[in-house]
């Protein structure tokens, strides 16, 4: 309970504001007066003194002092004009009105016309008060009929007056609840001879030996035989050409009551009800696979309406010959490219502009995905090309521009100075106080779920930490460089992977025809063989130079990193690629496939020193394929 | 809520937030095992008291003739000489059937104990001999030329749905002939336990103790062809427990608390050692039934439970899960204890699974289950409505409190009518379970729309007990 609930139950003020200080010095005053407790014990309650004598005495003066006179309650009868009867009085505790009580405690002291005052109390004693919820009383209306009105427009066979009569008797006493009705039908059918005087019937009339067995009524004939009458009244009382639009409707719907669709339904309706689980499974299930067809169709609608939209040119008025030359077709083309753009569709475009030159596949496969990964590939080798260009304190982003501002700084401090102060310079700040490491989560988080792992796992492969320890501004740079070597040889790595399967094809595909070629004629195949595995082993150690220098970038982080590891893993591959690249025929490639895979998952520690291998094997391959190729 | 209500003027009264216009009435709720009464309005009833009460034989002077002496409420049935247990209800049914002492035991509760001392005339005593200062309740007697005692207070009273005509005129006729109330209703039980749930229109499984009813509410009347009444109630449950130690080994041995003078604890299993008390008089056999009652109603709180489901207890597997899980050891007032563990969800499993129940000596074990009950209730049901009365459940009734109920009901819901929604509506409180269909009238007659309802003394007058019946549908 909080204090404002307890404030609120003993009827104190809601201000907090008055007793708080009061108490305060209340518990210092009162501190002394604990005698029989120890220190300790005393300063287990701090602040608040432990309350062993509740102080009763301040607490009900101001309890009294705040209360506001109490409210008049008078114990009034009253009645309810809903009954039927007036007579039953009940009284209730009401509180006494303003003018009742100012009439009876100050009568001297009113300011108003006392005659009118003197009405009003005089009112309220001699006229009972109604109960204000005789208004919420509200009954059916259902209509009535006289007896020569039934006689000419409500006869029928399968109802007699008087359980007409008692039908109706029931709907107006069950408020046209129709399951209740139905629920409570007990009709005891009166002989047809003495329908006038059905009270008097006693066991031992003669007639009641005819009595015929009453009719079992199902829901729908009560329903059915009630708004044949409810209609035909109403349109005895009121032709069905005068009736008003609302009327007519509701006439309508009661003439045109069916109790046969009716029942159908609720036949549906209890069927669907003891479904058993499996049916309501499957039930389930159909609904869902509607569900889903049904949003397919309309996806194709509209797609194909979007289509019949595009294929719908609108006819142009204008002079077309602007188009017709290629420069022209090419601003048309632009054009609408950049209308595309906007309607966030893939790009057309994309194609052409992805046409990097890191991404030289030899395949052009027909998905995008391979085409992108060059793009970022190519993206992310300028950028780490341009920090190491730059080095030292700038961020990688830094544009050349900002050269001349940097220069005059220079005038000032000296490099020395600047390192010694630890005074950086930024092109651009963001709003707010960062941490330095966010730059490295931020390298990370918007990497690929897929790509995270991986450089995940190169760190720890390199046994760097993946959260810094000591996040100095060397520290984060060393790994900002450090992480986008990993993504970069993560990226060629990938590459060479694909370019490995490739080769491996070719290979077989080679292996496959010098096999038939050796069937045909046997002599030559050796001799053939031999030359070609020389010029590839060539080959591969050509290019292994010259990748080396171009990756010289990559190669510097990785020697700080692990230099000894170098030449061994790279001879080594080396020496499977030969094995490889000799293999004879495509089972033994398949063998050495194995065992390549076996070495790699093998030795997990060398792979700074691998992936840079990696990297220069995929130069090979692309060269090894071109050969093959002529 | 009084300080929060005060400052509103009169004109500012949230009337359509709480509709409540209290006529001081009274509400009474006769069961088998309780009779409940309280003034409307609140949440729970100011008196209950067990419908069992005592007559104590007082021989005369002249020996030739005895008379019985009622008295009334649980503090006065304690172990005394010529003393007889009875009830004023019908087990079978849960109607009254001893209209004098129904008079007796609601004037106890009504006029004694909820109305404020008049000036009375002096109390006429059943026997002259009869000794003055008792110090025991004694049942007040019909004064005739007396004030009438209720002529304030309206009064509701609840029935069960199954109640004849001839005794619902019988409890009009004691409210206005005997007590001059003003104006007087009733109310079918499983309508009102349904007004406790604030629902008007439910499926009610009132769960009691001598019965289990299966009742459809529509618009806050009784649909008369549902109504589906079966002996398992917390009696019978008594009944099947009984069974049970009687075939436990070692069989149990039932003494009540009464009987025990001391124990000392034994080992679980170990036979009791404990020394019972010895009575100058007889006890008689309805007193300790009634004592034995009390002694198994405590183990249903404590040990009892209900498969929870799903599918039956019976079902290969479940006896032997429920064997490898800790049990609950119940130590009689003899100390005789025992763990019990499958025994505890088999003597309840009867009320789900027929083929469950215990044979009872009397050959009364088996009775209709309430998935049963429900399956008959909602086909007297129209089609239309069966929907909306599986979305409203109301359990009620003392016997619902058993551990798991709620989960095996709803099981036996979901699997009776798959693809449905259910929702149970089951008070958490255990004074709502238990005085389900009293605060639901009590709900009902503190209404300001009620007022209208109320059959009034002039209409009495004017047409008889038959009124009761004309309006009371």
């Amino acid at each position: 309970m909080a204090s404002h609930d307890v404030r609120d139950v003993l009827n104190l003020p809601s201000e907090g504001a008055g007793p708080r200080p009061t108490k305060k010095q209340k518990t210092s005053a009162a501190r002394p007066n604990l005698k029989g407790l120890a220190r300790e014990v005393q300063s287990l309650g701090g602040d608040n003194p432990i309350a062993i004598v509740p102080e009763i005495s301040t607490f009900k003066k101001r309890r009294f002092g705040s209360r506001k006179p109490a409210a008049r309650w008078e114990m009034s009868a009253f009645c309810n004009s809903a009954r039927g009867d007036q007579s039953l009085q009940l009284r209730h505790w009401k509180k006494e009105t303003e003018d009742q009580s100012r009439a009876t405690s100050q009568p001297q002291s009113d300011g108003q016309t006392p005659g009118e005052n003197g009405m009003e109390v005089a009112k309220k004693t001699d006229a009972v008060e109604d109960s204000s919820f005789a208004k919420f009383n509200v009954e059916v209306d259902v209509p009535q009929y006289s007896e020569d009105q039934y006689n000419s427009n409500l006869l029928s066979d399968d109802w007699a007056k008087h359980e007409t009569d008692y039908l109706f008797g029931l709907a107006r006493d069950f408020d046209l609840r129709w399951p209740l009705i139905w629920d409570r039908y007990d009709y005891t059918p009166q002989s047809p001879g003495n329908v006038k005087e059905e009270k008097d019937v006693d066991g031992t009339d003669p007639n009641t030996a005819m009595i015929p067995a009453p009719k079992p009524r199902t829901l729908e004939d009560l329903k059915k035989r009630y708004y044949e009458v409810a209609a035909k009244m109403m349109a005895v009382q009121k032709p069905v050409q005068y009736m008003t639009q609302a009327e007519f409707s509701l006439h309508e719907t009661m003439a045109n009551f069916n109790p046969v669709s009716e029942m159908q339904r609720k036949k549906f309706a209890q069927d669907a009800l003891s479904r058993s689980t499996d049916e309501a499974r499957e039930e389930e299930q159909l609904l869902i696979e509607v569900r889903r067809i049904v949003a397919r169709q309309q996806k194709l609608n509209q797609e194909r309406q979007d289509l019949y939209r595009r294929l719908d040119f609108p006819l142009t008025e204008q002079d077309i010959t602007s188009f017709k030359s290629s420069a022209g077709l090419s601003t048309l083309l632009q054009n609408l490219a950049t209308a595309d753009r906007s309607k966030k569709r893939k790009p057309i475009l994309d194609i052409n502009v992805a046409n990097t030159p890191g991404s030289a596949q030899p395949s052009a496969q027909p998905n995008s995905t391979p085409v992108s990964e060059g793009r970022r590939e190519s993206i992310a080798a300028s950028i780490g090309g341009h920090r190491d260009s730059i080095g030292g304190g700038e961020r990688p982003e830094r544009p050349t521009k900002k050269g001349a501002q940097q220069q005059q700084e220079r005038k000032k401090l000296t490099e020395q100075e600047e390192q010694i102060y630890g005074v950086s310079h930024h092109d651009r700040l963001p709003s707010g106080p960062t941490f330095r490491y966010e730059r490295i989560n931020k390298i990370l988080t918007t990497k690929s779920n897929a790509q995270h792992q991986r450089i995940t796992n190169t760190l720890a492969e390199l046994d760097i930490p993946g959260r810094l320890n000591m996040p100095t501004r060397n520290v984060v740079e060393g790994m900002e460089k450090l992480l986008n070597s990993i993504s970069v040889l993560l990226e060629i790595r990938k590459l060479n992977d694909k370019l490995d399967g490739e080769i491996r094809l070719e290979q077989a595909k080679k292996a496959e025809r010098k096999k038939t070629g050796t069937t045909i004629g046997a002599s030559g195949s050796e001799g053939s063989s031999g030359p070609a595995s020389a010029n590839t082993n060539e080959a591969t150690n050509r290019t292994n130079g010259e990748n080396t220098g171009l990756t010289s970038a990559n190669k510097e982080s990785n020697d700080d990193d692990r230099p000894t590891s170098k030449p061994t893993t790279n001879g080594a591959v080396n020496g499977e690629k030969y094995e490889l690249t000799n293999g004879h025929d495509a089972k033994s490639s398949e063998q050495a496939n194995a065992e390549n895979r076996e070495d790699k998952s093998m030795r997990p520690a060398s792979s700074g020193g691998y992936k840079r291998s990696a990297s220069v094997l995929s130069g090979v391959s692309e060269k090894s394929i071109k050969r093959l190729k002529k | 809520m009084m300080a929060a209500q005060q400052p509103l003027p009169n004109s500012q009264a949230p009337l359509d937030v709480y509709g409540g216009d209290e006529v001081s009435a009274l509400v009474l709720d006769a069961g088998y095992c309780h009779t409940r009464a309280g003034f409307a309005g609140e949440d729970v009833p100011k008196s209950v008291l067990p419908s069992f009460y005592g007559s104590i034989k007082t021989s005369n002077s002249d020996s030739t003739t005895t008379t019985y002496r009622d008295i009334f409420g649980d503090e006065c049935l304690y172990p005394r000489g010529d003393f007889e247990v009875k009830n004023y209800m019908s087990r079978s049914e849960s109607v009254v059937e001893d209209w004098d002492a129904a008079t007796k035991m609601w004037e106890h509760m009504l006029i004694k104990r909820l109305q404020p001392d008049r000036e009375m005339p002096p109390i006429i005593k059943n026997g002259p001999s009869e000794p003055a200062a008792d110090g025991e309740d004694v049942a007040m007697e019909d004064v005739e030329n007396h004030e009438k005692p209720l002529a304030e207070n309206p009064l509701l009273m609840t029935e069960a749905p199954w109640n004849t005509g001839k005794a619902r005129e019988k409890a009009i006729e004691i409210a206005m002939e005997n007590w001059g109330c003003p104006a007087f209703w009733m109310s079918r039980t499983p309508v009102c336990a349904a007004f406790a749930a604030g629902k008007a229109s439910a499926l009610v499984i009132d769960v009691g103790g001598a019965n289990t009813s299966v009742t459809a509410i529509h618009d806050g009347m009784i649909l008369k062809r549902s109504i589906q009444k079966s002996p398992v109630g917390g009696l019978w449950l008594s009944q099947q427990i009984r069974t049970m130690w009687d075939n436990n080994e070692p069989k149990v041995n039932v003494v009540p608390y009464f009987m025990i003078e001391n124990k000392t604890p034994v080992d679980a299993g170990a036979p009791a050692q404990a020394r019972l008390r010895k009575f100058a008089f007889d006890i008689t056999p309805s007193y300790r039934a009634y004592e034995e009652e009390r002694l198994l109603t405590e183990f249903k709180e404590s040990v009892v439970e209900v498969w929870r489901g799903p599918g039956r207890y019976l079902n290969p597997g479940n006896e032997e899960l429920v064997k490898s899980q800790p049990g609950r050891v119940f130590e009689m007032p003899d100390g005789w204890n025992q763990m019990w563990r499958e025994q505890r969800y088999r003597v309840s499993e009867g009320m789900w699974d027929e083929n469950a129940a215990l044979p009872n000596p009397d050959g009364s074990g088996k009775a209709q289950t309430i998935p049963e009950m429900i399956k008959a209730c909602l086909s007297a049901v129209d089609v239309d409505l069966r929907p909306n009365l599986l979305g409203n459940v109301v359990v009620t009734g003392g016997t619902s409190l058993l551990n798991g109920f709620n989960d095996r009901l709803n099981n036996e819901l979901m699997a009776m009518h798959p693809g449905m929604k259910i929702k149970l509506h089951a008070a958490g409180l255990t004074t709502e379970r238990r005085f389900g269909s009293w605060i639901g009238g009590s709900i009902l007659a503190s209404l300001g729309t009620f007022h209208q309802m109320w059959i009034s003394r002039k209409e009495y007058e004017e047409n008889g007990v038959g009124i009761v019946e004309k309006r009371c549908k």
